[in-house]
């Protein structure tokens, strides 16, 4: 039994794995749906009054499935990844893992990893979801812009992952933890306000898969935030872990 | 109200019955992509429910109610609420299946590994000035001398310090002033907590298992895990998820992760305070039992338990050790030895000769047959009783030391009345 195959079995003896896999397919399924449909919905709650939306586009319903899977997935992935991730949280636990392992980055490295590539996966599903319901309702995606999209969405889950192991060293509590972490993340999109270096906030990843596909930018407007985003992220998984070996149990 | 480029456009018009179709019938083309949400939302909640009937309990809120939750809250939102903050982390379908009987007490099979001496070999643990104030209370000064191979028993009420004092030698925290030096390896120190906690969703086995390849990658396999499992009488709970076990059985399997990485040092904090009697008389046997082969330094305020097993004992009070030493140098130095001698006549003769020894101190009527008698020394006692009752010409019914305990000894040490804390089950 390795730290590997116990994080393996955290998230399939949980409902983390489950629960990722059904929050990003749901959305994924769901969202071009609602996006294609709008218009039929919102008439009909509106006990038939006729309102009239733009024609979806399929960036349109991507764009949909992003915004949604940006806080629902993320919150869910952030949750799970906090209470892993803080492994103090329970003095036991602490005691058992701490007097074992060489360093905290032999505990560290398997929960982000797996964790980081959990929510990668997850996204990946959702998008391969609404990718389906997108092109049978709605039209074709371009494949490129698709894959790219989900490149700058992974990168963004693990930085949202490598904060979320800073948090859990500088608060013992998970939900402390994972309302720090979202803290930041939501707190991020406000420097994008600053116009200098709006290019730059990792945050400017969630809104890249719908802009790679409806062909406003391509990957490369957004390689200063994928920079940012893995400089940062491995930035604060190098302070949880020097944080973590100086706290006391 | 506008969005994108400003198309979007309400009207107050209502359809009138001749009007077009139902709103809904748009939805008709479009089955095929609407099956796989449908197929999504209802496969994770019949999962749910299904996983809710079967589970054997549920957290944070009755069954009736996580039935609700998942079957009215908007899916999957409901179905994610309950996997989250109500499905039992052991899992609901090994929850379901009737508990089994607890594990027999499984004779204890102490593994030996190769003796250490103990002899000339130069302290397993040294401290010197440890201190840590958590303001005025805390650890003060404190040198500590651990013989290697000894067990060595730290006493003292609850707040004293054994904690903190366990907690600096492990690592786990630090000391404001102060050093510890081990003359073992780190890597071969094994702590157990007062309250182990382990994953809920591992199994005994895998527990021990993890713990060995953390400090033993390469020396460790199935028969080391199922070895220290049958020494801490866990054998028949191996495959048993550790959220079912009781928390006497957590402290076995805290045992069983220490001695699977076959450790030099062993510390254990408090290793009895959840054990039934029969538990806790097979974990002092087995604590007993590493005497000579590895180093034990266990916290305990039971002191009838320090006193069976440890042959070294330092005593703790308000942070500072107020003795160090063998168990029994203790009570020969801190105690009075007396002894309640029960004799079936001649009571008033073997008094009276008992008196006039010198090495007696006291003699006085404890019962119409019994006298209890204090000497200079236990060895002067022990020989010189026998001796003036069969002079006496007296028939001996009984002879047995009166409170000759580790109890009596720290409240003598201690100066002290009866310490909270420290008197549950020490009466042997």
């Amino acid at each position: 039994m390795t730290l590997w195959r116990l994080e393996w079995l955290r998230l399939v003896r949980t409902p983390r794995a489950l629960a990722l896999a059904v929050v990003f397919l749901a959305i994924g399924l769901i969202e071009p749906v609602a996006t294609r449909y709008a218009s039929a919905l919102l008439s009909h709650a509106n006990h038939g009054a006729v309102i009239r939306l733009p024609k979806p586009t399929p960036a349109a319903a991507l764009g949909s499935y992003v915004s949604e899977a940006a806080i629902v997935g993320l919150i869910v992935l952030v949750v799970g990844a906090a209470s892993a991730l803080g492994f103090d949280s329970s003095p036991g636990l602490a005691t058992f893992f701490r007097t074992r392992v060489r360093g905290m980055w032999q505990l560290l490295a398997p929960r982000f990893t797996v964790y980081a590539v959990a929510g990668a996966l997850g996204y990946l599903l959702g998008t391969l979801a609404a990718w389906y319901e997108t092109h049978l309702l709605i039209g074709a995606l371009p494949v490129a812009g698709v894959f790219a999209g989900v490149l700058c969405g992974a990168v963004y889950l693990a930085f949202a992952v490598a904060v979320t192991a800073l948090a859990a060293s500088l608060a013992r509590n998970t939900v402390a933890a994972a309302g720090i972490t979202l803290a930041i993340l939501l707190a991020l999109p406000l420097l994008a306000d600053v116009r200098a270096i709006s290019g730059w906030v990792p945050s400017a990843l969630v809104g890249a898969p719908a802009d790679l596909v409806a062909g406003t930018y391509q990957l490369p407007h957004y390689l200063p935030a994928l920079g940012v985003a893995v400089v940062a992220g491995a930035g604060a998984l190098a302070l949880a872990v020097r944080l973590l070996q100086t706290r006391e149990i | 109200m506008t969005e994108g480029n400003g198309a979007v456009q309400f009207s107050a018009v209502r359809l009138d019955a001749a009007g077009p179709s139902h709103p809904l019938s748009h939805l008709l083309p479009a089955l095929p992509a609407l099956i796989p949400v449908l197929v999504l939302l209802l496969g994770l909640d019949v999962f749910c429910l299904v996983s809710l009937v079967r589970a054997r309990s549920v957290r944070n809120a009755p069954k009736l109610a996580w039935a609700i939750v998942i079957l009215f809250v908007s899916a999957p939102l409901g179905a994610i609420l309950y996997l989250f903050f109500g499905m039992d982390r052991s899992g609901g379908e090994t929850q379901a299946r009737p508990p089994r009987p607890a594990p027999s007490p499984t004779p204890i099979d102490p593994v030996r590994r190769v003796a250490r001496p103990i002899g000339a070999a130069p302290p397993a643990v040294t401290t010197t000035g440890l201190t840590r104030d958590y303001g005025g209370t805390g650890l003060f000064d404190v040198d500590l001398a651990v013989p290697r191979g000894s067990i060595y028993g730290l006493v003292g009420p609850n707040g004293a310090g054994k904690t903190t004092l366990l907690s600096i030698i492990a690592g786990t925290r630090h000391a404001d002033r102060g050093s510890v030096s081990l003359a073992v390896d780190r890597r071969r120190v094994a702590v157990c907590p007062d309250v182990p906690e382990f994953d809920g969703w591992l199994t005994a086995a895998e527990v021990v298992d993890l713990a060995g390849s953390l400090v033993a990658p390469a020396g460790h396999g199935p028969a080391e895990v199922a070895a220290a499992l049958r020494t801490v009488g866990l054998a028949d709970a191996a495959s048993r998820r550790v959220s079912g076990l009781s928390r006497g059985m957590l402290q076995r399997l805290g045992l069983a992760c220490a001695l699977v990485g076959d450790p030099q040092l062993l510390i254990l904090d408090e290793p009895t305070s959840a054990l039934d009697p029969a538990g806790r008389a097979d974990m002092l046997g087995l604590v007993a039992a590493m005497r000579g082969t590895r180093t034990v330094i266990f916290s305990s305020h039971i002191l009838a338990d320090v006193q069976r097993v440890a042959d070294q004992v330092g005593i703790l009070r308000d942070g500072r050790l107020l003795y160090e030493g063998g168990t029994r140098e203790l009570m020969d130095t801190y105690l009075t030895p007396s002894w309640l001698v029960r004799v079936a006549d001649g009571l008033d003769a073997v008094a009276a000769a008992l008196a006039g020894q010198p090495w007696v101190t006291t003699v006085e009527p404890a019962e119409p047959d019994e006298l209890k008698v204090a000497a200079t020394s236990i060895a002067a006692g022990e020989r010189g009783i026998p001796a003036v009752i069969a002079g006496c010409g007296a028939r001996q019914v009984s002879c047995e030391p009166a409170a000759a305990d580790l109890e009596s000894a720290f409240l003598a040490l201690t100066g002290a009345g009866e310490p909270a804390g420290l008197t549950e089950g020490a009466r042997p």
